[in-house]
């Protein structure tokens, strides 16, 4: 059954949609509002701005792919859509970093879980870090709003055996698990959603927001990085932009500049604190890439007697947040316990071992399950997350010391997914770790849990939630932007997504961004209406 | 470790060294003017990879995935694998580039290689036995920098095989469905 690509669609109606990569000479746009970055933050800010009336230019690294480009191919996948074809990392290498990098930006391959920023997390953020008017009650609406628009619901369909490894483990143990709500209409249940939706189920930018300003008039230039933020006094004046090459690996191609009165840094956590640095935007108090967070996320693998096929069905659909806020806020790491999709290729990097060893491994694959957890970093003075600066060719950098804090929580979380595993009747459970074993009962593997070495490397550690480093609050002496997104010192200037989080959120970000955007672009509308 | 045919590496052979500290996953991307015997450009069919590369990763894939049986099915197999590999770099920034490339120059570098990797002659002829001490010593060493060499040169090869097609029946994976 063939699928309608929507997007090619709206190219052939009429939408001004640029490839900067095929411009045969330098270009000059203008419009009410650029946008940088397509992603939660921009795709969601785009729609509301575009439906106010303004002129919406938005700009975008990566290329344009759409359903028709997406062929459930992992290495294709990794390659043209995430950031660094898939290999950024922090800058030791001891944590591996996903993040989308193409029209849609991480929603288009991210798992679709979708869940409202924590009240505890917004509570600590009025009470820790002067943010204002982003309480729960009235941040609600906005969830709402965004909840409608995206089609999150809790997953209706039963789990696939990957997921519901956690429900069962829980379960007998009495502890907390629930079904997650997915950005999702008419969805497949194929399994796929990491390497882009084929069926235009998953209700990520490229197929919402985007299509409905680029309906309005909204002008989207991809394959084009912003390079340089131009000032006049305290105004950004324009944004020098280039074409990126082929394989988005280095902006070498034709130069554009975009004007515009008002300019929305919408890049994420990494490309927008790297944007300000490249353009030595005033920072009085040396905040911008600083608190930068990652959700850092630790895995045990677990084979099992029956089938799991986990590279099948929806990704993400159960979780425990059993160990999340049992500490309190502010106490030793919590953490949400969720799945990965088990395609080969990504799920090879978690074996761990070599040679023999992780041939058996991988062997097992149609039977085996993978538990990771998300550390909720930032909430503890001994969590200050990561610090972005600049490569010597301007590329950003993200240095982030994992702390005997988080190597706490690793230790912890190694214990209660082995233990979720055993209970849903796991015959081997192994931390994904260099010294990794199979453990065939639960006291021999708490044993080897305890003798673990807690170090870069030898533990496996990936993220997927680039949050911070451009931190809102009311006290420019700590955060980039106000509560309301707007620049402390530049007076057009605003940053809308996760790279506003002065923490990370503890749960998956998209909805989070959403709302907070949501808020944010309305508010910024009726200022420039 | 079973390696008996080098000194241990410890803090002062390593110290002395102190080259292959730098080069290794190095940031000035010094291998390329040191070895003399990787050529600077790519190799004929690749992007990224030179041609002093490949003999060394046509060792190296077995050496990390094990005895799979698409290594004997499929003469083409690791020439797969490779064109997988460099695909993939090619996607990548220029720094991720710079550093497998200064980690498989280190590899093929007599003057790194050695002291390094426990392996004096050449890593493309060394025995499964040999491949194997090496990964063992560089995922136990005490030195972060071999670590780090352990844990990417190991993500990158099974990223890599288990991306090809031809690595999915043998461990029963039926292969993504057609749309």
């Amino acid at each position: 059954m063939p699928v309608p690509d929507l997007f090619l669609q709206g190219i052939e109606r009429g939408w001004q949609v640029i490839d900067a990569s095929a411009l045969a000479q330098e270009t000059t746009l203008e419009a009410d509002v650029v946008i940088i970055g397509t992603g939660a933050g921009g795709g969601t800010s785009a729609e509301i701005l575009a439906n106010a009336g303004l002129r919406v230019l938005l700009v975008e690294e990566g290329s344009l792919k759409t359903s028709s480009d997406f062929k459930n191919d992992e290495a294709k996948a990794y390659a043209e859509l995430y950031q660094e074809g898939a290999a950024r990392a922090t800058a030791d290498a001891g944590i591996g970093i996903l993040q989308g990098r193409t029209v849609g930006g991480t929603t288009t391959v991210n798992w679709t879980s979708s869940f409202r920023t924590p009240d505890q997390t917004l509570a600590h953020w009025a009470e820790a870090h002067d943010v204002k008017g982003l309480d729960s009650a009235s941040m609600a609406p906005w969830f709402a709003r965004m909840e409608e628009r995206l089609g999150i619901a809790p997953w209706a369909v039963p789990p696939n055996a990957n997921n519901d490894v956690i429900r069962l483990g829980c379960e007998k143990l009495g502890y907390h698990w629930k079904v997650i709500p997915r950005n999702v209409r008419g969805c497949w249940n194929l399994g796929y959603c990491g390497t882009g939706c084929p069926t235009n189920a998953k209700q990520s930018m490229l197929v919402t927001t985007l299509p409905a300003a680029l309906e309005k008039g909204a002008v989207l230039v991809h394959s084009a990085r912003a390079e340089r933020l131009v000032f006049e006094g305290d105004r950004v004046s324009e944004v020098e932009c280039r074409a990126m090459d082929a394989t988005l690996s280095q902006p070498s191609g034709q130069r554009l500049r975009l004007r515009g009165h008002h300019i929305v840094l919408s890049g994420g956590g990494i490309n927008n604190p790297a944007l300000l640095l490249r353009s030595k935007a005033p920072d009085p108090h040396q905040r911008v890439g600083k608190r930068t967070f990652l959700h850092p996320v630790n895995l045990t693998l677990a084979q099992y007697d029956r089938d799991i096929h986990g590279y099948y069905g929806a990704p993400q659909s159960i979780y425990s947040d059993h160990f999340q806020w049992d500490q309190g806020t502010t106490g030793p790491v919590g953490y949400k316990l969720e799945v990965p999709p088990m395609q080969p290729s990504m799920t090879s990097t978690l074996m761990g071992g070599f040679g023999l060893q992780h041939l058996h491994h991988m062997a097992s694959l149609p039977q085996s399950n993978i538990l990771l957890a998300l550390l909720r970093d930032g909430f503890h003075e001994q969590s200050q997350g990561g610090s972005v600066a600049l490569r010597d060719n301007g590329d950003p950098l993200l240095d982030y010391p994992v702390t005997d804090y988080l190597w706490d929580g690793v230790r912890r979380a190694f214990l209660s997914m082995g233990e979720i595993q055993f209970a849903a009747g796991a015959r081997a459970v192994m931390p994904s770790h260099a010294h990794g074993r199979l453990s065939t009962s639960w006291a021999d593997y708490q044993e080897q849990v305890a003798g673990l070495s807690y170090r870069l490397h030898d533990v496996r550690l990936a993220s997927a939630h680039v949050m911070g480093g451009c931190a809102m609050g009311e006290d420019p002496t700590r955060a980039v932007v106000n509560s309301q997104g707007r620049h402390h010192q530049l007076e057009n200037l605003s940053i809308i997504d996760g790279s506003l989080f002065p923490t990370s959120i503890g749960a998956n970000p998209q909805l989070s961004v959403y709302g907070l955007a949501a808020r944010l672009a309305s508010q910024l509308a009726s200022d420039l209406g | 470790m079973s390696d008996t045919t080098s000194p241990n590496l410890d803090r002062r052979s390593l110290l002395k060294l102190g080259l292959g500290a730098s080069l290794m996953l190095g940031t000035a991307g010094l291998t390329a003017t040191l070895s003399g015997c990787s050529s600077s450009g790519p190799a004929g069919s690749m992007a990224v990879l030179r041609e002093s590369d490949l003999p060394l990763l046509a060792a190296l894939f077995p050496a990390a995935v094990g005895p799979h049986p698409a290594f004997s099915e499929n003469s083409n197999a690791i020439q797969l694998a490779i064109a997988q590999l460099d695909r993939s770099l090619h996607y990548s920034s220029p720094f991720v580039q710079s550093e497998v490339l200064n980690l498989l120059g280190m590899l093929s570098m007599p003057l790194t290689r050695g002291p390094l990797t426990g392996i004096w002659g050449d890593l493309a002829t060394a025995s499964p036995d040999q491949l194997e001490a090496f990964l063992l010593r560089w995922r136990d060493s005490r030195f972060e920098l071999l670590r780090k060499g352990h844990k990417s040169l190991l993500q990158l090869l099974h990223m890599a095989w288990y991306a090809t097609p031809q690595s999915w029946a043998a461990v029963g994976y039926p292969g993504p469905p057609i749309i």
